[in-house]
């Protein structure tokens, strides 16, 4: 019965297997969601879910599911009243008021909490009583249809509603609700198994007023008005098995376009926005047609629909047959700079519906194979849609990204193994979250993660050609399709599943490879690798000897042992040397092939055949070398540090072909500022062939050398000729010529040139009036009047541009900054970004782009003490009602100037708006801003730090955060940020620690240190041999459900108890909000942890001194309080038992009697403990007031 | 007596024509007709057996005769022009009289008479003659296809222009310089203008006057605004234009906007608002350019229905923002030409 012990074993015997068990002893097989009023104006919903499930074990009696937000009012099953109870530990992750403000403490606790309702892991939130007279009916194995009537009220995740406050009809004012969330999700919205690996066939109707269209995932059968013609019922069907986190809903006042070219295709967009939704759709059946003809295989769902919204939780969001885009991502024909970004998006969320929708994943550590697909398919499209150089550009890019990354935190785990007792053999012991759990990633990291994952995927691809890979890809999906059109009962669904381990076997088949070292390296554990390289040439014999050195002992980097391709460009053409990286060699002798030095004129062969003239006047004598580049295909995910003479980077630069040679060439070149430098740095910028983004970094660098130079440098600033002689007049060299913007290549250089010129700074460190005038001139000579495109992106460069111009003001003593100081040159720039960010409130720009550069401009005018420091013109423009963009600059602006100006207010009333705020996506983004350029961090001496932050933003994450994964592990990535991983130094000293040091005998002079050791003990308990804690701590999840299990036995058929359950879940669902609600509704809702909730003092001198009383070994006291976080408010009421038991007498001998049947635990004080939480649970049902027991507890606790 | 009277007359006359003789060869003239017409009155009077008569009655007889004929030769004039002639014929007087309710017949009964008086011819005295008036230069003679009974062309400095204004500018510099500097100013006083009236932030505590920035206002549904910027819609509309007159080379097209743009652009922004609705009279020799017709039917048109598109928020946004920033960006664009 106690189906939780179980089940870590099992999940651990999946991994070798081939075949998927599931974690639940039933299966489900089809899913009617029902939702017949939508109630926009209170933003509530109310519907029914009925599931068809087959048990597989024949003593089910109870049925978990997952509901979050949902207020359940009945289940029947087959039509039978049952039982249920609603039970969320996320809710509220640490219970006890205890002043331990420890992030170690909180982080396990909340890994602990998801885990408790993970359905990975069969759990849930919801746990039905199936009732006594179908039990006979369930040991036949018989099917069971669940019955769930529910409603949401004002959801604050999952749900999102966008409702524009003005007046009209709700279809007339644009109002829409979408579905949303991070990872599963899909419980906040309807009562389900929310996960990856349970797929079910489904039912979706959706009753909504007349105007509006309601969207959702599979075939749209037919749709009925009803008898008043008022409202009309859209029922869809799901034939393809799918997982209930892939369902989704969008319903609005849309406006419908099929799709010209592809009739099952349509889309969908507000009010409006028809024009630009064609425009921006028009391309999307060329990306349908690239995927079919790679993977050689059909989209799997019959039609396809795309829907814009407003107020999106991400840009781009995938569900099964269904894709949900941000609604500024649609744009028009005279947009340059979004069309690539939304093609991009387009594409992505595509890539997702073959690897992701229709083929899912088996469990959380097989994400990366999916997102690794999905993303490598995605990297194809780039390849193909914009060529190689950009998908180079891409990959390079993203390698830096995912190599920065794991520098800083210490690596990203792709693959990540719970070994079988070793549950607390944290593999990611390093980060201050938990990677057992996408619900407990931060945000930062799953985004590294998925970067990782395709990146690993490409490293694959090298390994077994990419011919082999899409044919494991077309396996994967023509298996899956088989599964999907079959029945339920041949238990072939799970072949829509994909694993680790499955995925490995195709590729093994499919490619006779054995990649099993790559997985290894890349997938099995974390870290980059890191090279230093650097060469000397023997003459003598013609020999390269080149070292290349690692560094595997600072954080986030491994050690790399296989081969490495180096490159190396002679004066005889260009070779490749394939060298095998071992333990202990670092020299690496490499032969050359050009014996002749140059004596002869001859044209020097590349790597692609090309043959060039080269001068070669620069090169040392001695030396062939032109050249040299490690692991130039970047089969390695690593960090190279190469040192080359700067002669050879300047060949490089001019000469190498691939893209990101030339990228790291102009890297490289910024270390040497020398007019030869300069030279090949402004070649490459006039060189029309070349790649444009690689001619953009050439500004910077080449404003970058200037600067370096500025005492020898000679003649006009740096690339002033030169965009001269490209975008201005021949007549009138000062005026820039009226704007052409067909060629998109010059555009983007004519973008960045002023703004990288802006850089620039003479002898005393300012800009040069030349450049700033140059910049005036080309803003007042601005004239895109015969232009075919918006020239908005170029003119906020522009302003850009000013803002660099910007150098710090000169102060004398500190005078208050008015007008009358104001400097000329800023004088100037000033009048430009009134003038611009006035015109927008007239004429504004497409995505406001204007305005969002002009309030950064105006920051960084502030920041250099050139305009009085305030924030209250960024407050005024970060008000919800603003465009997005415009919010986002402006609270940036607000979070640069609480860290600047030290200001409370400011830091209080952004936390205010992480609360408050209607956009989930803002919300994070403050976050993600104050986590990224916080107040002050934890080594920091800052006024903010005090008491009162802390317990807010404890609180935060604790509590206030339950209803967004995504914002929960933001506000933890802040609260690490700020005040580490152990206790905040800001806070007073424990009260009763000194009695703990006398107690335990411990030389532990200084309480703050206490969370510390306790972290220290738990890496201690990592080792194997605190297996026995282990089981402790599984079991204290099977505990709650044995004694729920009682409750139910007891009273299951006494009406009076189901409704005191629905009484119970009619008060308010989301307890989330109830941070200031009386600790009373809460714990009521939480039966689990509800004494923890009342007891304010501090848990844990309580608790020592219980271990105390009870004389049990030292030893054990941390491993206990490591191994139970979440027990810890449990325990804090151990004390009481006596007390407590009293009243709850009449239930205990149902425990010991239900309890002997149970196996034995081993430690006495685990069962005492496991007794005790059963009592606390039952209190909130058994007394109705919970205050009660606090009342008689209290006294105690200060004995 | 008639004698007596008409030589009086004629003496009176005489003696008044004597002294007037000099004054005026226009006046002798009409006197001399007038003093034919008194003989001829006296004659009358005199067969119809009168022996004197006052002074006064023959005056009024005078008259009465004069009218008389004069309206003969009126009505005889008009049926002569009726008829497309411009010399009256015997036919024309015929039917005069006979309108006139006079019997025709008579006539020559009547000339027969015995007793009939033969009065002397009046003195010839000359036509006077009318002044030539000053011309100018010589008269254009007809071109071949007009008929030379037309009128003559008028004096040439009634019709041909003098070029006073100054020659437009041309060189290519000047111009975009021009063009950048006036669409500057207008922004500059609109923006400013549009700051004056409503609410400012300003970056400044001490001063808010000299860079006010207009404040922000958050939209009820801000994605439309941004998404579909009146800023691209109005590009779109001048590349239609544009598209047009393709014939003509950027330098014509910014010189005619520029003097498009001068005509209008007022220092006051405030002035310059009401202004903005009724258009001028292009210069002389301004050859009117389709976008101008096009944009200010569009403007008025822009006006005159709200601005914002549809039912969304068509009636609902506040009424100043609909109709006002109608307007506003409207005329920006015929300003700024944007």
């Amino acid at each position: 019965m106690p189906l939780t012990g179980v089940e870590p074993a099992r999940m651990n015997r999946k991994k070798g297997d081939k075949g998927f068990e599931s974690p639940r002893p039933y299966k489900l097989t089809h899913q009617v969601v029902c939702i017949n009023n939508i109630n926009f104006q209170r933003k509530s919903v109310v519907g029914f879910v009925e599931l068809t499930i087959f048990p597989t074990v024949a003593n089910l009696n109870r049925i978990k599911l997952n509901s979050k937000q949902c207020r359940i009012y009945r289940v029947r099953i087959n039509d039978l009243e049952a039982a249920f109870i609603y039970n969320d530990p996320t809710l509220e992750v640490c219970h006890s008021e205890s002043k331990q403000r420890n992030l170690n403490y909180f982080s396990n606790a909340y890994a602990a909490a998801v885990s408790a309702v993970d359905p990975d892991a069969g759990n849930g939130e919801l746990c039905i009583k199936v009732p006594s007279e179908l039990w006979k009916h369930v040991d036949e194995l018989k099917v069971l249809k669940i019955h769930i009537n529910f409603s949401l009220d004002q959801p604050k995740g999952g749900l999102h509603f966008v409702v524009p406050s003005v007046e009209g009809s709700m279809a007339e004012r644009g109002a829409h609700v979408f579905s949303c969330g991070y990872q599963n999700s899909t419980r906040f919205w309807f009562p389900c198994v929310d996960s990856y690996s349970e797929l079910c066939t489904w039912k979706l109707e959706f009753t909504v007023d007349a105007a509006m269209v309601a969207v959702s995932n599979g075939d749209l059968v037919e749709t009925v008005y009803t008898h008043d013609m008022r409202k009309k019922t859209f029922h869809y069907m799901l034939t393809i098995p799918t997982a209930a986190s892939n369902i989704s809903l969008a319903i609005g006042p849309f406006e419908i376009l099929v799709d010209p070219y592809m009739h099952e295709v349509t889309h969908f967009c507000l009010p409006q926005l028809l024009p630009l939704l064609k425009h921006t759709t028009s391309y999307l059946h060329e990306v349908f047609e690239f995927y079919e003809e790679i993977l050689t295989c059909r989209y799997p769902y019959s039609c396809f629909k795309t829907v814009f919204i407003d107020e999106a939780y991400v840009e781009v969001a995938a569900y099964a047959s269904m894709s949900i885009f941000s609604t500024n991502l649609l744009h028009s024909a005279m947009i340059i700079d979004e069309t690539p970004l939304t093609r991009r998006c387009l594409a992505q969320s595509l890539a997702q519906q073959f690897f992701g929708c229709f083929i899912s994943r088996m469990s959380w550590s097989d994400e990366w194979v999916l997102k690794g697909i999905s993303g490598y398919i995605y990297g194809l499209w780039m390849k193909k849609t914009f060529g190689v150089n950009e998908y180079r550009h891409w990959i390079k890019e993203e390698l830096d990204k995912i190599v920065a990354y794991e520098l800083k935190t210490g690596g990203v785990l792709l693959h990540p193994i719970f070994g079988g007792g070793k549950e607390k053999d944290n593999p990611a012991s390093h980060l201050h979250f938990s990677i057992k759990h996408p619900h407990t990633l931060s945000w930062e990291y799953y985004t590294m993660f998925q970067c990782k994952a395709h990146l690993v995927m490409r490293l694959i691809e090298n390994r077994i050609s990419m011919e082999f890979m899409l044919q494991v890809f077309n396996k994967l999906l023509s298996l899956a399709s088989t599964a999907s059109s079959q029945k339920f009962q041949s238990h072939m669904w799970s072949q829509m599943l994909v694993s680790t381990s499955g995925f490995l076997k195709s590729i093994s088949n499919v490619s006779g490879k054995d990649i099993q070292p790559l997985i290894k390296q890349w997938v099995d554990q974390s870290g980059v690798v890191k090279f230093y390289g650097s060469f000397a040439f023997n003459r003598k014999r013609n020999v390269l000897e080149l070292e290349i050195k690692q560094d595997y002992t600072s954080p986030g980097t491994q050690k790399y042992v296989g081969p490495l391709k180096v490159t190396v460009q002679e004066l005889d053409g260009s070779f490749n040397h394939t060298l095998q990286i071992e333990e202990n060699s670092l020299k690496h002798d490499i032969p050359c092939h050009s014996k002749s030095r140059r004596n002869k004129k001859k044209k020097i062969p590349l790597m692609n055949g090309e043959e060039v003239d080269m001068d070669l006047s620069a090169m040392d004598a001695d030396s062939p070398l032109l050249w040299i580049r490690i692991d130039p295909d970047m089969s390695v995910l690593r960090k190279v540090e190469f040192e080359q003479a700067d002669f050879m980077w300047q060949y490089q630069l001019r000469y190498e072909r691939d893209v990101v040679a030339q990228q790291e060439s102009i890297l490289a070149l910024e270390k040497f500022p020398t007019p030869a430098s300069r030279l090949a740095l402004t070649d490459i910028l006039e060189q029309e062939q070349c790649f444009y983004r690689v001619r953009m970094s050439a500004c910077f660098c080449l404003a970058k050398i200037a600067n370096s130079m500025v005492s020898t440098w000679t003649g006009p600033p740096a690339m002033k000729s030169l965009f001269t002689r490209m975008f201005c007049c021949k007549s009138c060299p000062n005026i820039v010529k009226t704007n052409n913007f067909m060629s998109f290549q010059s555009y983007f250089l004519q973008k960045t040139m002023p703004v990288a010129m802006a850089l620039l700074r003479d002898v005393h460190n300012l800009c040069p009036k030349e450049v700033l005038t140059f910049i005036l001139d080309l803003i007042k000579y601005n004239d895109n009047r015969k232009n075919k495109f918006s020239d908005n992106y170029y003119r906020a460069e522009m302003i850009d541009a000013l803002a660099n111009s910007v150098t710090p003001a000169v102060s004398v003593n500190n005078e208050v900054r008015t007008l009358d100081n104001l400097n000329p040159d800023v004088r100037l720039i000033l009048e430009e970004i009134t003038r611009f960010l006035n015109m927008e409130k007239l004429l504004p720009s497409y995505r406001h782009t204007i305005t969002v550069s002009c309030l950064r401009a105006i920051r960084v005018l502030q920041k250099n003490g050139h305009v009085p420091s305030d924030p209250a013109l960024f407050k005024s423009y970060a008000e919800y009602g603003h465009f997005v963009d415009i919010r986002i600059a402006a609270l940036e602006a607000v979070v640069d100037y609480t860290k600047v100006d030290r200001s409370y207010e400011e830091l209080q009333w952004l936390l205010n708006m992480i609360q408050n705020d209607p956009v989930p996506y803002v919300r994070h983004k403050i976050l993600n801003m104050l986590t990224k350029n916080p107040p002050f961090t934890k080594n920091m001496e800052s006024p903010l730090c005090n008491e009162a932050l802390v317990d807010q933003l404890w609180k935060l994450m604790n509590s206030g955060t339950s209803h967004d994964w995504r914002l929960r592990c933001g506000a933890v990535d802040l609260y690490f940020t700020l005040f580490g991983l152990s206790r905040p130094s800001c806070l007073p000293l424990p009260e009763l620690g000194l009695v703990l040091n006398l107690k335990e005998k411990k030389a532990v002079l200084n309480p703050t240190i206490i969370p510390e050791s306790v972290a220290g003990n738990q890496e201690a308990a990592n080792n194997p041999s605190s297996h026995p804690q282990l089981v402790g701590f599984q079991n204290l999840f099977s505990s709650s459900q044995d004694e729920e299990e009682i409750d139910m036995d007891t009273v299951h058929d006494s009406q009076a108890f189901i409704s005191h359950h629905l009484n119970m879940l009619e008060r308010p669902s989301t307890p989330g909000l109830s941070k200031y609600r009386p600790a009373s509704s809460r714990s009521a809702l939480i039966p689990q942890h509800s004494a923890g909730c009342d007891s304010t003092p501090t848990t844990k001198p309580q608790w020592s001194l219980e271990l105390a009383r009870k004389g049990t070994g030292k030893e054990q006291a941390p491993l206990e309080m490591s191994m139970h976080p979440a027990a810890s408010a449990p325990l804090s009421v151990f004390t009481k038992e006596s007390t407590a038991s009293k009243h709850s007498d009449h239930h205990h001998h149902h425990h010991h009697e239900h309890k002997k049947k149970k196996k034995k635990h081993k430690h006495k004080h685990k069962h005492k403990h496991k007794h005790d939480s059963k009592e606390k649970d039952k209190e909130p049902f058994t007394f109705s007031s919970p205050a009660s027991g606090r009342s008689i507890r209290s006294p105690s606790l200060s004995d | 007596m008639a004698d007596a009277a008409a030589t009086a007359g004629a003496g009176g006359s005489g003696t008044r024509s004597g002294s007037k003789q000099s004054t005026n060869p226009a006046d002798n003239y009409h006197l001399a007709r007038r003093r034919t017409l008194q003989v001829v009155v006296s004659s009358l009077l005199t067969e119809a057996g009168f022996e004197s008569a006052e002074k006064a009655s023959v005056e009024t007889l005078t008259e009465m005769l004069q009218s008389y004929i004069s309206e003969i030769g009126r009505s005889a004039k008009s049926y002569c022009e009726h008829t497309a002639r411009t010399q009256p014929t015997l036919s024309d007087i015929v039917v005069t009289l006979v309108e006139m309710g006079f019997n025709v017949d008579t006539l020559p009964a009547y000339a027969k008479r015995s007793q009939r008086m033969v009065i002397t011819a009046p003195p010839v005295t000359n036509q006077p003659v009318t002044p030539k008036a000053l011309t100018a230069g010589q008269n254009r003679p007809h071109p071949p296809h007009i008929p030379s009974h037309f009128p003559e062309f008028p004096d040439p400095h009634t019709y041909i222009k003098t070029p006073t204004y100054r020659e437009p500018v041309s060189d290519y510099q000047v111009l975009r310089e021009k063009a950048a500097s006036q669409r500057r100013d207008v922004e500059r006083a609109l923006t400013r203008f549009m700051a004056k009236t409503g609410e400012t932030q300003s970056l400044f505590k001490d001063d808010v006057s000299t860079f006010p920035l207009i404040a922000a206002r958050p939209f009820t549904i801000p994605y439309l605004t941004a998404l579909l910027p009146s800023e691209l819609e109005m590009q779109q509309m001048e590349e239609t234009d544009s598209s047009e007159q393709d014939e003509q080379t950027d330098t014509e097209n910014l010189a005619l906007h520029i003097s498009m743009m001068e005509s209008r652009s007022v220092t006051q922004a405030g002035v310059q608002w009401q202004d903005l609705g009724s258009l001028q009279p292009p210069p002389p020799g301004f050859k009117r350019f389709s976008s101008l017709s096009l944009l200010s039917s569009w403007n008025y048109r822009r006006i005159l229905e709200p601005r914002r598109r549809t039912p969304l928020s068509c009636s609902r946004t506040p009424p100043c923002r609909v109709a006002g920033m109608g307007r506003r960006t409207s005329s920006i664009t015929l300003i700024c030409g944007r």
